[in-house]
């Protein structure tokens, strides 16, 4: 199987290909609606010398635009999520369940609370669904 | 009034109709704080453990503790205490709203009552006195019209009533603060009731001191950022407590059916926190000096449970009185809520009860003759709001549920007391410990019987919280797993037990930095405690508890999960597992002290500052 350097826009269609192949997904996510943007804060010494940012976007079932971008595309996003590199990490190799890390502030979301409340369930899946994706981390290499 | 304690404390006794008061000396502050331990300490040395609980020897307690009327976050909350008619051990219960506050600017950090009424009375605190009066123009009437009369003179007078269920001693009854605020569970509502106690009312204009104010004010500014920048806390304003739904439903935390299915996400998505936020939320209310404001304002406008404004269900009760018993219907168990309000009963007893009888009328152990000609099908909410009044008034087949499940199954035999879930006698609260086997050993181990908030396992299991600078945590826990579970309920009790004593709410200690908490008793009280003092005091609180227990028959055979929860679930998250209760149960005795019995050991009461209990355990 094919690995992806995270974080690349090759690693992104990869995590995009495995929820648009998800029939799973495609029920649970029917409701959802909007793009999430993903910031990794810069970790020099995890080789992240800059912020990274990412744009994700959902519809209905439907995966759309999944970009690496920068700072301005991803405060357009309906959702943002932060956190440090070693957080993403750990949530991307489900060391770390997103939604604790949120309510442990080890995440920060800006965005509707309940509406993520409310569509847990597909948090949880697109998330399963990156653990798929054959990832080599930059600080592992 | 100079650090965080108002310096004396009321002793009414109801017999003689005599108002007093005592002290206590700083030293024994510092061993118990304040709270139900505080509750616990007073119990063991005033008074006989043999006493009936409904009799007029067993004590009503109620304190407050050193935060309580500081204005910091989450600190309005007081506890209650007595033994427990509901289990017949020792009892105690907690409610946030403005009771305890108000006391403390009365003059006093608690009261201890005593003997019993010839008549209904109300207790009424004003500023360092305290009266005794008639209830004649207040008994039978509901909580929500009691505590209208009490505070038509002045509505910032605070009031904590029981309702018709409490003087019926129906043994899950409540005590309510200003109609919303509940304590709600082991029934003290009926120790009130048997005292022909109806009504407590506080007023006062003292304002509590603090020991070091400049630095007081530094820690209240980091606690307010703490709690904005907490999605925790977020998720409670928005959401109440019910945003526990649907996430738990995802992890297997949340009960179906009295206890037999596993997932059930339909049912869940109609309960749950965001929809009672979209449908009938009115608006956010909160607790007395609280920026979180949890507490939900309801109002069904039409329809057959059309439900005035009022306060409305927390997560435990969308549970019991929705998902337990197969209700859909949010405006249901909103008016079930407060009918429980107005009536006066904890509403996780009452609703497990009648999920327990809904059980055993679908097995054909209780007909619809024996149910009083009400049909108990699952999710017959015209039969469940009947089913209330009766139990309140005890009234027929109500009268049999007004004496509690284990009670009510006993009656109704065989085979009936599997169907209740339940630990020491006290019904579970709604968390599933096939989800998360830590739960099921903190219920175990729970004092008041089965209980989710005399410890902080909930948050810690279920990844709430983070607290590397306590103890040792996991990054993440395996809900289903019960090796290594025992440190971490130990863990969880010694802290979470300080919520009780110190009295801050749960919600804030899951949100608040253990330093910020730390740093605000010490500036309120002017002690110097750092974590390792603060967790002793938390050992011991249980320690003193479970001493007490030990005093009233509780071993090794009463720490155990009920059958419910020892047969696996076929489907959802908790799918296969169950909690493996002697590797918990063993793990956990070898850390907490306690023999093969389930007693504490002498050591363990020695090392704990706990001679006087060592002499009542070990004559």
């Amino acid at each position: 199987m094919a690995t992806h350097k995270a974080f690349t826009q090759e690693w992104l269609d990869a995590w995009k290909q495995k929820i648009a192949g998800s029939q799973e997904y495609k029920e649970i996510a029917k409701e959802w609606e909007g793009s999430v943007g993903l910031i990794c804060n810069a970790d020099p010494s995890k080789s992240i010398p800059n912020p990274v940012y990412l744009f994700t976007d959902y519809w209905h079932g439907d995966v759309r635009d999944f970009l690496v971008c920068d700072e301005a595309k991803v405060q357009t996003a309906k959702f943002i999520m932060t956190g440090d590199y070693a957080r993403w990490k750990q949530v991307a190799k489900k060391e770390l369940d997103a939604t604790k890390a949120l309510m442990q502030g080890k995440l920060k979301l800006k965005g509707d609370l309940t509406y993520v409340v409310r569509n847990v369930k597909t948090i949880n899946k697109v998330i399963d669904l990156l653990t798929e994706v054959q990832t080599v981390w930059p600080d592992d290499v | 009034m100079q650090n965080g304690y108002a310096g004396k404390f009321l002793q009414v006794d109801l017999t003689g109709g005599v108002c007093s008061s005592f002290t206590i000396q700083e030293e024994r502050l510092k061993k118990f704080i304040g709270g139900s331990s505080l509750a616990a300490s007073l119990y063991l040395e005033r008074f006989n453990l043999d006493a009936d609980p409904l009799s007029a020897e067993n004590p009503l307690m109620l304190m407050n503790g050193p935060l309580v009327g500081s204005g910091f976050p989450g600190s309005s909350r007081f506890a209650m205490a007595a033994k427990s008619p509901q289990t017949g051990i020792w009892g105690e219960a907690a409610c946030g709203g403005n009771f305890g506050p108000e006391l403390k600017r009365a003059g006093y950090d608690g009261i201890v009552i005593t003997g019993k009424s010839p008549h209904p009375v109300i207790l009424s605190i004003t500023n360092n006195s305290a009266e005794i009066s008639s209830a004649a123009y207040c008994w039978g009437k509901d909580i929500y019209e009691t505590t209208d009369i009490l505070k038509a003179p002045d509505k910032n007078i605070k009031v904590l009533a029981i309702g018709p269920a409490g003087e019926n001693r129906v043994i899950f009854s409540a005590i309510a603060n200003d109609k919303a605020h509940f304590i709600g569970r082991t029934g003290l509502g009926a120790v009130m009731g048997s005292k022909n106690l109806k009504a407590i009312t506080a007023r006062g204009n003292q304002a509590p001191g603090k020991a070091n104010e400049e630095k007081y004010k530094e820690i209240f500014k980091a606690a307010i950022a703490e709690i904005k920048n907490s999605a925790f806390a977020e998720s409670l304003h928005l959401m109440g407590s019910d945003a526990a739904m649907d996430l738990g439903m995802m992890t297997g935390d949340v009960p179906i059916k009295n206890w037999t299915v596993g997932e059930d996400f339909e049912l869940s998505a109609k309960l749950s926190g965001p929809t009672l936020t979209e449908t009938y939320l009115t608006k956010a209310h909160a607790c007395s000096n609280c920026p979180v404001a949890c507490k939900r304002v309801v109002a069904v406008k039409d329809g057959p449970f059309r439900t005035e404004e009022g306060p409305g269900p927390e997560y435990e009760t969308c549970c019991t009185f929705g998902t337990m018993i197969m209700n859909s219907d949010l405006a249901a168990v909103i008016k079930a809520n407060e009918l429980c309000n107005r009536y006066g009963m904890d509403t996780i007893s009452a609703g497990a009860t009648i999920a327990v009888v809904m059980e055993l009328y679908e097995k054909g152990i209780i007909s619809l003759e024996a149910a009083d000609h009400l049909d108990l099908a699952w999710g017959n909410m015209e039969a469940v709001m009947a089913l209330l009044g009766k139990i309140a008034r005890r009234e027929g087949f109500g009268d049999i549920l007004a004496r509690g499940s284990v009670s009510a199954a006993t009656h109704f035999g065989a085979g009936a007391l599997d169907s209740v879930a339940h630990v020491k006698g006290l019904d579970l609260p709604m968390h599933d410990p096939r989800g998360f086997h830590g739960m099921g050993l903190a219920y175990m181990m729970s004092n008041r019987g089965a209980c989710h908030l005399q410890h902080a396992a909930m948050g810690m299991e279920q990844g709430m919280v983070s607290w590397p600078q306590l103890f040792e945590m996991k990054e993440d826990y395996d809900g289903k797993t019960s090796q290594g579970k025992a440190q971490l309920v130990f863990d969880s009790e010694n802290y979470g037990i300080l919520g009780n004593s110190l009295s801050l709410c749960h919600y804030l200690l899951y949100c608040l930095k253990p330093e910020t908490v730390r740093d605000a008793f010490n500036a309120i009280t002017g002690f110097d405690f750092g974590f390792k003092d603060l967790l002793a005091c938390g050992a011991r609180d249980w320690t003193l508890k479970r001493g007490i227990n030990n005093l009233l028959g509780i071993t090794v055979k009463d720490d155990v999960l009920p059958k419910k929860i020892l047969t696996v679930l076929t489907e959802g998250a908790a799918e296969g597992s169950v909690p493996d209760m002697k590797l918990l149960r063993d793990e956990y005795y070898a850390i907490r002290g306690l023999t093969t019995e389930g007693v504490v050991s002498k050591e363990k009461l020695l090392e704990l500052g706990l001679p006087e209990l060592k002499e009542k355990l070990y004559p």
